[in-house]
């Protein structure tokens, strides 16, 4: 059975519902984590009340954030998937009959970027990235709510055959540019390689890796730990009032390239949002997380 | 967890009453946390400091008095009730650094005792708290269910015309935070000194980053 136009369009709309909700359980875990280890009282304390936010948004089927932000999708498509309908028009029906529906409502934060009026629609939104995964027979749908809170603060450069000393060196510009401002702790996403565009979805895709699950690249994994320590070491803590905890997680992930070698850097607020959940031809949605 | 924030066995966290008073504004200290009750304007939108830039010059007229006052950057969800009035679903602070520019005029012509949000403001703002006698608080991002649950009453919405989320909103408000003071009326201010000390810490950082990176090629 095929994946249908309303299928995907429920779908869709049902995933940046959750992500409004539910801070997801990793990023849940590794809060409690920090606040254990949180040596400055202030932060400890800021901590809890991030953990009661998200408790209360959970029990009681509320907003975390006011700033619902903007929907990203990433859809895998699996091969052995057949479509019927206007797949791609699904996405954006899904999202204009959610802020049609939903309750509460959400506020208008779809920006036009060239008279920055807002509204609910706007050009090419949802933004969505479409994949392929080989030999599934269903489709794997992640949704992303992007803010400007943490979203202003992601950045790409392009060096020249770099070292990984002026790679780590630009992370940390980075993170010193956001400071205290894309309240933090924060997931950071680093992509390295490939060309322009690819690597700032390799960002983005660094972003969506679950805490404590390290590169499987040894050389990536080593990377990594030592830039969580680094990033902590500034202090700018718990929603930038300072602590031993300014990100949960630093991912990074890269693509072969040619000499010019891209390094963007990504942020996601400290609720991480993120949902996923599996489309199957028989309209079946499974919900991951 | 129970009680505010999730915090128990602690001591209680200073409340205090809005408007802020000189004394109270004073009293502060970078780092304290707070609770308030009271009154509070709060808005999102960077139109919306344009209007107040305007109406402290004198080219509009001011929806409502805002000297000694509050002004915090949260966006709202606010809508009209069946009997005329307005309800507010929902609250949340947004960046304070985008009005950078604008507050230190906003905060000298106003005298704002509170001003707040999330990321704190600069230089110039610190300054010209310092000089008036007023504070930021810094409010949890994603802290809208906490922060909603204090909304007691809706005072007043204005500049409809504009985004729910930009309107200038007057609440009456109980147990709000709890809220970090961020900036304090004697120029210290976390972010400032956040700042300087992570760029201070920097070559330390960068030379731990060295034998860490020595250290997993040695063993790689």
């Amino acid at each position: 059975m095929p994946i249908t136009y309303d299928t995907m369009k429920n779908a869709t709309a049902r995933l940046y519902e959750w992500s409004l909700r539910k801070v997801p359980d990793d990023t849940l875990d590794a809060l409690r984590r920090a606040r254990e280890v949180e040596t400055n009282e202030v932060a400890r304390k800021t901590l809890g009340i991030l953990l009661r936010s998200a408790e209360m948004a959970e029990t009681g089927d509320r907003l975390v954030c006011s700033d619902s932000g903007v929907p990203t999708f990433v859809i895998a498509l699996g091969t052995g998937v057949a479509l019927e309908g206007d797949i791609k028009r699904a996405v954006s029906d899904g999202f204009d009959e959610l802020v049609a529906t939903t309750n509460p409502p959400l506020l208008k934060h779809v920006t036009n970027p060239l008279t920055n009026e807002r509204s609910y629609r706007g050009k090419e939104m949802p933004l969505v990235t479409w994949d392929i995964v080989d030999g599934a027979d269903h489709a794997d749908i992640t949704c992303q709510p992007k803010a400007l809170g943490s979203g202003r603060w992601a950045a790409m450069e392009i060096f020249t055959f770099p070292t990984l000393e002026q790679i780590e060196r630009y992370v940390m510009e980075c993170v010193l540019k956001a400071g205290s401002q894309h309240c933090p702790p924060v997931n950071i996403g680093v992509g390295i390689g490939g060309s322009f565009d690819y690597c700032a979805k390799l960002a983005a895709r660094a972003t969506l890796r679950r805490y404590g699950t390290p590169n499987p690249e040894p050389i990536l994994a080593a990377m990594e730990e030592r830039l969580l320590r680094a990033v902590n070491a500034t202090g700018f803590g718990p929603m930038g009032t300072g602590g031993d905890t300014t990100a949960l997680g630093v991912h990074v992930e890269y693509a072969a390239g040619h000499g010019f070698t891209p390094v963007a850097v990504a942020f996601n607020c400290w609720i991480n949002r993120r949902t996923r959940a599996r489309l199957y031809g028989d309209g079946r949605l499974e919900r991951i997380e | 967890m129970s009680g505010p924030g999730g915090m128990t066995g602690e001591e209680p966290i200073r409340r205090l009453s809005m408007p802020l008073s000189a004394g109270d504004a004073l009293s502060l200290r970078a780092g304290d946390m707070v609770l308030l009750d009271g009154e509070i304007t709060i808005t999102a939108g960077l139109p919306t400091h344009h209007r107040i830039v305007e109406v402290a010059e004198g080219r509009r007229e001011a929806p409502r008095d805002l000297r000694e006052g509050s002004l915090f950057h949260l966006g709202s969800y606010s809508r009209e009730t069946e009997g005329g009035g307005f309800e507010v679903l929902y609250m949340n602070p947004t960046t304070s650094t985008r009005f950078n520019a604008l507050m230190p005029g906003l905060i000298r012509h106003f005298r704002l005792r509170a001003v707040g949000g999330k990321g704190g403001l600069d230089a110039a703002c610190v300054a010209a708290l310092r000089e008036t006698g007023g504070v930021y608080l810094s409010f949890v991002g994603g802290g809208a269910p906490l922060l909603s649950d204090a909304i007691r009453a809706v005072v007043a919405v204005d500049w409809n015309d504009l985004v729910s989320h930009y309107r200038l909103v007057t609440l009456r408000v109980e147990g709000l935070g709890p809220l970090t003071v961020g900036i304090d009326a004697h120029g210290n201010s976390l972010y400032g000194s956040l700042g300087e000390t992570a760029a201070a810490r920097l070559p330390a950082i960068m030379d731990r980053l060295a034998r860490d990176r020595a250290e997993a090629e040695g063993s790689a």
